[in-house]
């Protein structure tokens, strides 16, 4: 009876197009599209537009040869086209004459870009006066980009690849799980099996068998073309990423159906789990890291099941860690599967 | 084997706003197509969710086929048949698929080819269930209902929403249930179909059931079977005045007026005469026997389509 269920739940599923682009497809056209978009771990280089010195001295030159030395794309335009790209939005970082010296204008809503810009264009600077004064030039200290495990120079496709793993753990609990059993409330499936024999665990268990098993397949093949495109391999142990796996399925999987016996209709469902899928999936680094947050937001977040649960994956599949050293993340996440466990046996309602 | 297919005494269910089912008695024998007959809101649903285990009774007591729901639970799942008031199905199953799997979950099954068969389903076998027209969906939510050779089926308001020839469809299903033995208990709040299909009924208003007999029966209990109507271009006029003069109740409708009679033959030459003498200006004159729809109307004053 339990495998005609899930062999029923498959077939249906196979069918269902839509259901099989979300869950199948579209975590890979991410892998592939951002992956590929981020390739260089450096990301793209940045440029400062620099407003012409009406009578440009050795000091201009000097600073101008040195933003080059430090392998900033230089813009150079009159103080006329300067503003017009300002005011555009174009420009990220705005380097222009004043008074005696310089100034240097950063557009707010490209503080990544223009951060970055404006410390690149403060070095140029202490170079060039240097430079003019005949003292030695300063030495730059080297830099090396690495993982927390030292394993191998960090880019983005392996940094997002755990990421994916983790949002589809959350999305399949929310959505499959939870989404499926509000409508199945609201439009009387349940019922329709409650006046059979049929014991309704069995039918639950056929689902969550079915759910499981697409979560399997879906990891698979986003674990094969990140291997495949990319060169990503797990690091770690395979028992160490399939425990955390698990871990990870059963809390997300406990999530939906708590959630699911919260609301009436598909609708107020929709609604509800929205309101818990969103600040997950932006705040717990799925696709960039928190580090540029507030502390509170962070020490908040951290407490929350997916960012814990992302950091422990990313350090077993990208730096072949323990599972020793995440216990207290990996056990926030069992406390809030075991809570939404709890709430799901109050709250689950069949009809 | 005289033992009755469904015993109910003093069943009460009570919903926080309103008393749904206001303690009901039946009897339903064995081989019987019993129906449940009322306006929407009587209670027939929630009696037959009760009734079914799928909404448990404030008070009183089931019996189905001589088991109880506290001890023979899964033994009644497994005897009875369901037709729920909207059967939802999966978008992209196709009826084959769907008798096969709710057959599985059943000890004892019918084939699934017989059970498309009886229902009229041969040719849409394997279309997806959102391809059918409301007529054969309703059908194969029928077949469902069998797939476990059910001696007691229920079907809750079967035909409602269906054009009438898929009307008619779902009839002669109903028909082949009973020739094969089998007791239903339909509800329903047609009086044609209650008349066509049922070998006994029970109205049903406010919660309680408020007559029961077979079809000819109640209207038979009628003091006055049969009822003289005089129709009117536009509204019927006001019948006062020609009721003072005739000496009988003179029912007004939208475009008519109805005179129940228990002697139409004698009645008919008197009330052209007095129609006459009133110039009353009526255009035709029908006269039909008693429906269950008077009989509704009798004992409630209201009309079962309120």
């Amino acid at each position: 009876m339990l495998w005609r269920q899930f062999a029923m739940e498959w077939r249906l599923y196979s069918r269902d197009r839509v259901a099989m682009f979300w869950t199948m497809a579209f975590p890979v056209i991410l892998l592939l599209g951002f992956g590929t978009i981020f390739r260089d771990s450096g990301g793209p280089k940045l440029a400062v537009v620099r407003v012409a010195t009406l009578a440009p001295g050795a000091r201009d030159a000097a600073l101008d040869q040195a933003l080059v030395d430090l392998q900033l794309k230089v813009v150079a335009l009159s103080r006329t086209e300067a503003e017009a790209r300002w005011a555009r939005g174009e420009t990220a970082a705005q380097l222009e004459p004043e008074g005696e010296g310089y100034r240097l204008r950063l557009n707010s809503y490209l503080m990544a870009q223009a951060g970055a810009t404006a410390g690149l264009v403060n070095q140029a600077w202490l170079v060039a006066q240097a430079r003019l004064s005949g003292a030695p030039e300063p030495r730059r200290i080297p830099i090396q980009v690495e993982s927390p495990g030292r394993k191998r120079s960090a880019n983005y496709a392996s940094f997002l690849l755990p990421g994916l793993l983790g949002l589809n753990l959350v999305s399949m609990g929310l959505f499959s799980v939870g989404m499926v059993n509000v409508s199945y409330r609201e439009k009387g499936k349940f019922r329709r099996l409650a006046v059979t024999p049929l014991p309704k665990w069995i039918f639950l268990l056929g689902q969550v068998l079915h759910r499981l098993t697409v979560t399997v397949v879906q990891a698979a093949i986003l674990l094969l073309v990140g291997y495949l495109v990319f060169g990503i391999a797990n690091q770690g142990s395979f028992l160490n990423l399939a425990l955390i796996m698990a871990l990870g399925t059963g809390c997300f999987m406990a999530f939906g159906f708590a959630l699911s016996g919260f609301a009436e209709t598909s609708e107020g469902y929709a609604a509800i789990s929205n309101l818990v899928f969103f600040p997950l999936m932006m705040l717990s680094g799925v696709y960039f890291t928190l580090d540029s947050a507030p502390a509170w937001l962070q020490h908040l977040v951290a407490g929350m099941p997916l960012a814990p649960f992302l950091k422990a994956l990313r350090a077993v599949f990208n730096d072949g860690a323990s599972l020793a050293g995440h216990g207290l993340g990996l056990g926030i996440v069992a406390a809030w599967g075991l809570a939404a466990f709890l709430l799901a046996v109050k709250r689950f309602r069949w009809a | 084997m005289t033992e009755s297919a469904l015993r109910l005494r003093g069943l009460r269910k009570t919903f926080p706003k309103v008393v749904a089912v206001a303690g009901v008695d039946l009897d339903v024998a064995r081989g019987e197509v019993f129906g449940l007959l009322g306006p929407n809101g009587a209670g027939k649903t929630t009696t037959l969710e009760v009734i079914e285990g799928l909404t448990e009774a404030d008070s009183g007591e089931i019996e189905i086929l001589g088991l109880t729901w506290a001890r023979n639970g899964r033994e009644i799942r497994s005897r009875i048949g369901v037709q729920l008031q909207s059967t939802s199905l999966f978008n992209k199953i196709t009826p084959r698929e769907a008798l096969d799997l709710y057959g599985s979950y059943y000890p004892r099954r019918r084939g699934t080819e017989e059970l498309l068969a009886l229902v009229q389903l041969e040719e849409k076998a394997d279309a997806y269930h959102i391809t059918l027209s409301g007529g054969q969906q309703q059908r194969l939510a029928l077949a469902m209902a069998l797939v476990n050779d059910p001696e007691l089926v229920f079907l809750d308001e079967p035909t409602t929403g269906l054009d009438p020839q898929a009307r008619r469809g779902l009839w002669d299903v109903v028909r082949r249930m009973k020739a094969e033995g089998r007791t239903v208990v339909l509800t329903t709040h047609y009086m044609d179909e209650a008349e066509a299909l049922c070998d006994r009924l029970a109205i049903m208003d406010h919660g309680k059931v408020i007559a029961t007999g077979t079809p000819a029966s109640l209207i038979a209990d009628l003091a006055l079977p049969s009822i003289v109507e005089l129709t009117f271009e536009g509204t019927a006029p006001d019948p006062a005045a020609f009721e003072a003069a005739l000496g009988l109740r003179v029912e007004p409708r939208m475009d008519l007026w109805e005179i129940p009679t228990p002697d139409p033959k004698t009645l008919l030459p008197r009330l052209l005469e007095a129609a006459e003498a009133a110039a009353v200006p009526f255009q035709q004159v029908h006269i039909r026997r008693a429906t269950l729809e008077d009989v509704f109307l009798h004992r409630t004053g209201r009309s079962l389509r309120e």
